[in-house]
């Protein structure tokens, strides 16, 4: 069972490097996505171990903090693309035009 | 035994794809079969209701907003050809594997104190008994967070069409 | 060890064979219904009654030549019905079809997947349905096909909002998510002939958690991903022959699977239908077949009620099913679970 805590680690540095060096904003999102997969299922391997189960709650509320964290970024890259019709960071460079 | 390794293998392939993958959308589906897949972990572990909260949650409304927005930005329509920065790539590689490594050490020197003996209780009661008296404040400010983020997306989403509008 | 592994099997079959083996009775009574609604006659000329269309149905998707499109994207036109098919049929695991009985010392519980949070597996397996539709539209390369998967996918996820918010109720009301309990909850009569009903005691709930289903399944009025005048076939234009049949059953069988846990949330599940205790008194041993019965009686009613409200219904345009789902479903689901909670507070002290 104890397997499952390298596979947490490995999700979170595989999301931290596709986070690193994804180059459209989406993807990175993604990658984001994949980090906070990992750290949550350290939170409950961790509960397991200790049998304290606050920290399963703390999954949830990381979920939720999650879910609201996505919304928003997808509709800036909705609201981003509607002014550059780009996503790719490279372009992003002028704040003002 | 043979289940557990089984799970990490096929978490472990659909993680790869995700950030692997040249194409964003198949990106996007791996990362849905990477959720899935740590939601078994996660049934596989005992904690049933955090399993199906992940599939309902993440699966069933994170990844489809992701999916949704890719189609709706119609992602094929960008040329990918931007040049590669060996450099940064050497070094993010060689800066993630370090850090895999110290974490993989500190796990493996307190293997023995993080053994997953079935300590805590499972059932969801227990569980809600602590949400709604201990944490009853968080869980009222995600109420309020929630609402937050579903009027920033509106008015986010929303003001770059009125700017459009008007030209 | 073994016979957890044949029990697990056995159950399996049973529970894919009875959808599946409904099915041609389904799509018979479907196109029965409709003409019968319609002031016409069915197709009543293969087999008696017609009863035959439905093989001659399958015969002709299974030699019908397979069009290959060359836009779309390969693996995922393939994957896309198989997705649907899947993810339709899951929900089914969940559902008892009696209640636990006792074979060889052994307590046999008939559903295949028995957990601690019970009907939440059932839900959490239709979130994933719009997944199907949304593969299916991405994948054809068609702007038509883009367009009403987008919309279906779009209502699938607003309506689970007021299907969730009813079934919260329903949560509070029974006291437990374990089907068992909300079945035995709601067995015997008021008044001695009344009973016991979900759906007469939170007769709001019950029609929000309807047109619910409506909704999850894409059935009129609100399958606007498919209408036929609008967007030619929605998101399964580019398939043919037997993709198009997978997509057919899944269709089928999600709206079995969504009026089973109807029936089980509102209208008693597997407990005996008014009449049939006295034959349960007489053959106790018979108190599983007559449970099961039970329950098949009742979603085949709720099934025809499927095929009566698509015969008369017309569609709804997009801007209007968006509006009843947020606008009025979520605002009086909200509103039921804040009474349905005062109630279950008072009664409990």
């Amino acid at each position: 069972m104890s397997i499952y805590y390298y596979l947490s680690i490995f999700l979170f540095c595989l999301g931290l490097l596709g986070t690193i060096l994804k180059k459209d904003l989406i993807s990175m999102l993604l990658c984001l996505e994949l980090m906070m997969g990992g750290v949550a299922l350290l939170f409950i391997l961790f509960s397991k171990s200790t049998g304290f189960l606050d920290a399963q709650l703390m999954v949830v509320f990381t979920l939720i903090v999650s879910a609201c964290e996505v919304a928003v970024g997808l509709s800036l890259i909705i609201a981003l693309y509607r002014k550059k019709q780009t996503i790719y960071t490279d372009d992003i460079k002028i704040i003002t035009e | 035994m043979a289940a557990d390794i089984l799970l990490t293998f096929i978490t472990v392939v659909f993680a790869l794809m995700v950030v692997f993958s040249k194409r964003t959308v198949v990106a996007a589906f791996s990362l849905l079969m990477t959720l899935l897949s740590i939601a078994m972990i996660y049934f596989q572990l005992g904690t049933v209701f955090l399993s199906a909260v992940q599939v309902l949650i993440n699966a069933g409304a994170i990844a489809i907003l992701f999916v949704f927005v890719m189609m709706l930005i119609n992602l094929e329509n960008f040329t990918n050809n931007r040049e590669k920065n060996k450099t940064k790539l050497i070094i993010a590689t060689f800066t993630v594997l370090v850090i895999l490594g110290v974490l993989a050490l500190v796990i493996n020197n307190n293997i023995e104190t993080l053994s997953l003996v079935n300590l805590a209780d499972n059932s969801m009661k227990a569980l809600f008994e602590k949400l709604f008296t201990t944490y009853y404040l968080p869980f009222e400010m995600a109420t309020v967070l929630l609402l937050a983020a579903i009027v920033a997306c509106v008015v986010i989403a929303s003001h770059g069409k009125k700017a459009e509008e008007k030209q | 060890m073994l016979e957890a592994i044949i029990e697990i099997l056995l159950k399996t079959a049973v529970i894919l064979a009875l959808p599946l083996g409904a099915l041609p009775i389904i799509i018979h009574v479907e196109r029965r219904g409709a003409a019968f609604i319609q002031k016409r006659l069915g197709p009543n000329r293969v087999g008696p009654l017609g009863l035959l269309q439905p093989l001659a149905d399958v015969a002709k998707f299974m030699f019908k030549e397979e069009v290959h499109p060359s836009h779309v994207r390969p693996f995922f036109y393939t994957a896309a019905p198989v997705v649907a098919l899947v993810v339709a049929i899951l929900p089914l695991a969940c559902i008892p079809i009696f209640a636990p009985i006792e074979i060889f010392g052994r307590s046999v519980y008939p559903e295949v997947f028995k957990s601690d949070m019970g009907i939440f597996f059932a839900f959490a397996a239709s979130a994933l349905g719009s997944y199907g539709i949304l593969l299916a539209g991405w994948a054809s390369n068609n702007k038509y096909s883009m367009l009403g998967a987008i919309r279906a996918c779009a209502q699938m996820v607003s309506y689970e909002l007021s299907l969730s918010t009813s079934l919260v109720a329903m949560i509070f009301l029974y006291g437990s998510n374990d089907i068992h309990v909300m079945v035995a909850e709601q067995t015997g009569y008021w008044f001695g002939f009344l009973p016991k009903w979900g759906f007469f005691l939170q007769p709001v709930a019950a029609m929000l958690f309807l047109i619910g289903i409506f909704a999850e399944s894409n059935r009129l009025p609100f399958d606007l991903a498919e209408g036929e005048s609008e967007i030619v076939a929605g998101y399964h234009i580019e398939y043919s022959s037997m993709k198009f049949a997978l997509f057919f059953m899944a269709e089928y069988i999600h709206m079995i699977a969504l009026s089973a846990l109807f029936i089980i949330m509102f209208f008693g599940g597997y407990s005996l239908l008014p009449g049939m205790e006295l034959i349960a008194d007489r053959i106790p041993a018979s108190l599983a077949i007559l449970q099961a019965l039970s329950l098949i009686i009742k979603v085949a009613s709720m099934i025809w009620f499927f095929v009566w409200v698509r015969w008369s219904f017309p569609r709804f345009r997009y801007d209007q099913l968006m509006n009843l789902g947020w606008e009025r479903l979520l605002p009086i689901g909200i509103a039921n679970l804040i009474v349905t909670v005062l109630f279950v507070y008072f009664r409990n002290h």
